[in-house]
């Protein structure tokens, strides 16, 4: 993915920590298996996750992929 | 709400490693002193003698008990995100590494066969090429990790 694809990728993972109770980034972090950093990065949009990180973020959350994630590429 | 982040294994390796860099060269220049004043050398002949002293870059093999963490055992040490951070520093560390191999052996080939018209190169000189491109591999990979943690950490809410 390039950086200009990167930036079209956008996320709710700060929201939807806030509706499930307040959850921290470490909190998050340790639930899908990943440092608390990458978490930073996914919120920032600093970084686009692998396919089966984003499923553990939904699942994680409760609500599909596309809730989480939405790309505004063509 | 902020907090600090602890260092990741990977970025207290690459910490590590010019920590011990930095060591290697402030004692590389005492000794390079002590060379001059105490045994009455030339500046050039000090300066070969002191790069024993980079001897101390043999510590940068413990750095891998930094990715040994405790509060992250039982899960993957490095996720995907810390593994590309790896992988990409070391295509940088390894692509200046190659560049700098390759200009040194021809470079210094050139010089002594068409300057000073010797066929062959001092086999002294080959475990210096080696420590030279080793020391420029890992100090190179141990920025880039850095600069790309940097990058990615700019908000720390949480």
């Amino acid at each position: 993915m390039t950086p200009s694809e990167s930036a079209q990728l956008t996320n709710r993972i700060r929201k939807l920590r806030f509706e499930h109770g307040e959850l921290t980034q470490q909190e998050l972090a340790d639930r899908v298996g990943v440092a608390r950093q990458t978490i930073i990065a996914l919120e920032a949009g600093k970084y686009a996750p692998s396919l089966l990180l984003a499923f553990r973020l939904a699942k994680t959350f409760g609500v599909k992929t596309e809730d989480v994630f939405q790309w505004d590429g063509q | 709400m902020k907090q600090s982040i602890p260092l990741a294994p990977l970025q207290k390796v690459a910490w590590f490693n010019l920590i011990v860099f930095a060591i290697a060269v402030a004692l590389y220049l005492m000794a390079v002193s002590f060379f001059e004043w105490h045994f009455h050398r030339t500046l050039g002949a000090a300066s070969l003698n002191a790069l024993g002293m980079f001897g101390v870059c043999g510590l940068w093999g413990f750095g891998v008990y930094f990715n040994y963490d405790r509060k992250r055992r039982a899960k993957a040490n490095m996720d995907e995100r810390e593994q590309l951070i790896s992988l990409r520093a070391s295509m940088v560390g390894f692509a200046i590494f190659c560049e700098i191999f390759v200009v040194l052996c021809m470079g210094v080939w050139a010089y002594l066969s068409y300057v000073r018209h010797q066929t062959t190169v001092p086999i002294g000189f080959l475990p210096f090429l080696v420590m030279l491109c080793t020391i420029v591999f890992v100090v190179t990979q141990s920025i880039a990790i850095l600069v790309q943690y940097k990058r990615s950490a700019a908000d720390d809410t949480l």
